[in-house]
């Protein structure tokens, strides 16, 4: 984004001195402007945005995010030899209070059509109000909150691909009542909103109303890699199954530890843990863990379309898609399709994906847009731990 | 938990004792001896998996060493760079205090920008077993293996103060700076010393960190750090069998915290009883003692 400023700047700099040449020489001026002008002609150009962290302690969330809507950007533009699609970055770290900033920037650039993203709901509820100002349509992969669509009521900018936090609640409710079975289950948390909320609030509060009882419930302190208050309480409650609310790093360290001091429950957890990271700190405690995420993680051995996407963005990115990196795809190629099918400039393309319903050719799930700009489905996918890597385990769609 | 609280209270003890300085980038010499540790596992002793017999005492000394002389030597920079010039100058306590806080949010950032901000988790060393079980309880080869080895650091130290010239030295200094001068001692040297001390023991208290934790992170070291001061406080600053007593006791204090009221009122627990211990006895369960002669 700093870049691309300076390289206005030096374009700004490279013209004028272009046109002092010119007052002294006309002719030469006048070739170089004809040869430049040609190619716009046959290959039209538009840019979309991907808008979300990439540095800060999220930056891995939004990395996969921005792979994924490169990967299908590179895929469209390979089809498409009439319209050339770039994807522009604007880093936010994920945080509420630089999102508005970092939005004048791509606001103010009437090349970007549509975005990708924001990536969390804290950023994306500081600048709906500025999007729907400007008419830029939005189509976040990952932000979750579920009152988001109505920060701004009646508003057109606003979709996203995957459902909400209350949708993931309800899935795991479906999934433990009628698939893992637990007779008791222990909830941890670490206190953040998404943690406690999802854990405490969602969770636990469905989970009163079944046969599966709670024996314990507990939070940890992220800042402290001690959480052996937790685990010790877990251990004497000696549930069948643990639920931790919070993100993959604290999830790592806390599977480790239960499983240092001996509890064997099933360790699950949500789409905040769904991450390498996640394995890669708890080691072997990680096998046979089981996290739960409304998004659709794609593996190279994932069936049909899921699995193409996989190979396809391992080709171009060089490692294997993560959380998001499947909505990420569904998303720009929401936004391309609508370029390619003529909506090339901004009202044209938030009017089109307003006017979206069923999205067909949308991998990572039925994607069909509701009124609000929500997704119709509730289902959300479980995946486990194996040799070192997430496996899918099962769809709540399909129980 | 309580004897790595207690290693990291006597660098705040031994530091105060002698200078009258709470030296609150403390918790970054901690914190850089677990870096250390971490980076020697995987970078310079290029361990891949677990080890057992020999092997196993080997690199766990060769890290005690390294995480030791890592902290030790930041503590002396840290002395030479930033205290010494300070106290040259006769400054303020005060403004040593805000030196500390600054190198202590230095030495974070430094971490995180050069490391990052997500933890790092290195190989782990050996598989945690549970040895036997005490009172109900089942104790792990790991818990038992960082309890011993800081106790026997914290009875080398106490004696090293108690029964040697240097140590005499930090006592005579502790209890009469300019006294001590006149007879002799090389003031700028006790301090080194006194420095030197602290980051050994604070490094060791990193590694043992690492070994139980296996994981770090740029600010790690904040809330060890104000733990162990509290514990410092707790058995009397500038005390260092105090800070031992008290280092052990807000390590089992919390543990008890937690078994009563559940893991989130741990931290309270711990601190209402500081509280009112201190309205008991302000100046520590065992008093400020580092610099009183003991015949």
């Amino acid at each position: 984004m700093k870049h691309s400023k300076f390289l206005r700047i030096g374009a700004v700099v490279a013209g004028l001195s272009l046109v002092a040449a010119a007052c002294g020489d006309d002719d030469d001026a006048a070739t170089t402007d004809d040869t430049n002008a040609a190619p716009s002609e046959e290959v039209a150009e538009y840019s979309i945005a991907f808008v979300g962290p990439l540095t800060g302690d999220a930056a891995n969330l939004g990395i996969f995010i921005r792979d994924g809507a490169t990967a299908a950007v590179e895929q469209f533009n390979e089809e498409h030899d009439d319209i050339e699609i770039t994807l522009e970055e604007f880093d936010t770290q994920g945080d509420p209070a630089q999102a508005p900033t970092v939005a004048a920037d791509y606001v103010n650039d009437d090349s970007i059509l549509g975005l990708v993203g924001p990536a969390f709901s804290g950023e994306t509820k500081a600048v709906l109000p500025t999007l729907e100002e400007n008419g830029l349509v939005m189509v976040s992969a990952s932000a979750t909150n579920a009152t988001l669509q109505d920060t701004v009521p009646g508003g057109k900018s606003f979709h996203r691909v995957l459902a909400d936090d209350a949708a993931q609640a309800e899935g795991l409710v479906k999934y433990l009542t009628t698939d893992l079975q637990p007779a008791s289950i222990a909830i941890i948390h670490d206190n953040s909103e998404y943690g406690q909320g999802l854990a405490v609030q969602q969770l636990a509060t469905q989970l009163a109303e079944t046969d599966i009882e709670i024996v314990a419930t507990e939070a940890i302190d992220p800042d402290s890699e001690d959480y052996s208050a937790a685990v010790n309480t877990v251990k004497t409650a000696n549930p069948e199954a643990i639920f931790f609310g919070g993100y993959y790093e604290e999830a790592g360290t806390l599977a480790k530890q239960l499983k240092d001091e001996g509890v064997e429950a099933t360790f699950i957890s949500a789409d905040g843990s769904l991450d390498l990271g996640f394995i890669e700190s708890a080691g072997d405690a990680a096998e046979g863990a089981q996290i739960s995420c409304p998004c659709n993680l794609a593996t190279t051995n994932s069936p049909g379309a899921l699995g193409e996407f996989a190979t396809a963005y391992e080709e171009i990115i060089g490692s294997p898609p993560g959380t998001y990196s499947t909505e990420a795809f569904d998303a720009a190629n929401i936004l391309m399709t609508g370029i390619a099918e003529g909506a090339t400039d901004r009202a044209a393309l938030l009017e089109y994906v307003e006017g979206l319903t069923d999205v067909t050719y949308a991998i990572s799930k039925d994607v069909v847009f509701a009124e609000t700009g929500n997704i119709e489905a509730r289902g959300i996918f479980l995946f486990e731990v194996k040799d070192g890597e997430f496996a899918p385990l099962v769809a709540t769609d399909d129980l | 938990m309580g004897s790595i609280y207690a290693l990291i209270a006597l660098g705040y003890t031994l530091v105060y004792g002698v200078l009258r300085l709470i030296n609150f980038a403390h918790s970054e010499i901690f914190a850089l001896g677990i870096y250390a540790s971490a980076f020697a596992i995987e970078g310079w002793l290029g361990v891949t998996g677990t080890r057992t017999g020999l092997g196993l005492v080997g690199t766990l000394l060769a890290l005690l060493a390294i995480s030791m002389l890592v902290s030790g030597g930041a503590a002396l920079l840290m002395e030479r760079v930033a205290y010494r010039p300070l106290r040259r100058r006769n400054a303020p306590r005060l403004t040593a205090l805000i030196t500390a806080i600054g190198i202590s949010l230095v030495v974070q950032e430094f971490l995180a920008l050069r490391y990052g901000r997500s933890k790092i988790t290195p190989q782990r060393l050996f598989e945690k077993e549970s040895l036997f079980t005490f009172l109900g309880e089942e104790v792990r080869n790991d818990k038992v293996l960082v309890f011993v080895a800081a106790i026997v650091l914290m009875i080398g130290l106490d004696q090293f103060v108690r029964r040697s010239r240097l140590g005499r030295g930090i006592r005579a200094t502790a209890q009469d700076a300019e006294t001590a001068q006149l007879m002799g001692i090389n003031i700028d040297r006790v301090v080194m010393l006194t420095f030197l001390l602290g980051g050994l023991l604070a490094g060791a208290a990193g590694f043992f960190n690492l070994i139980f934790f296996e994981s770090a992170r740029f600010n790690i070291g904040f809330l060890p750090g104000i733990k162990a001061f509290t514990a410092a406080v707790l058995g009397g600053i500038g005390n260092v069998r105090g800070a031992l007593l008290g280092g052990l006791l807000l390590g089992v204090l919390e543990k008890y915290g937690a078994a009563l009221f559940g893991g989130q009122w741990t931290d309270v627990f711990a601190f209402v009883v500081l509280v009112l211990v201190l309205l008991v006895r302000p100046s520590g369960l065992l008093g400020e003692t580092l610099g009183r002669a003991r015949a």
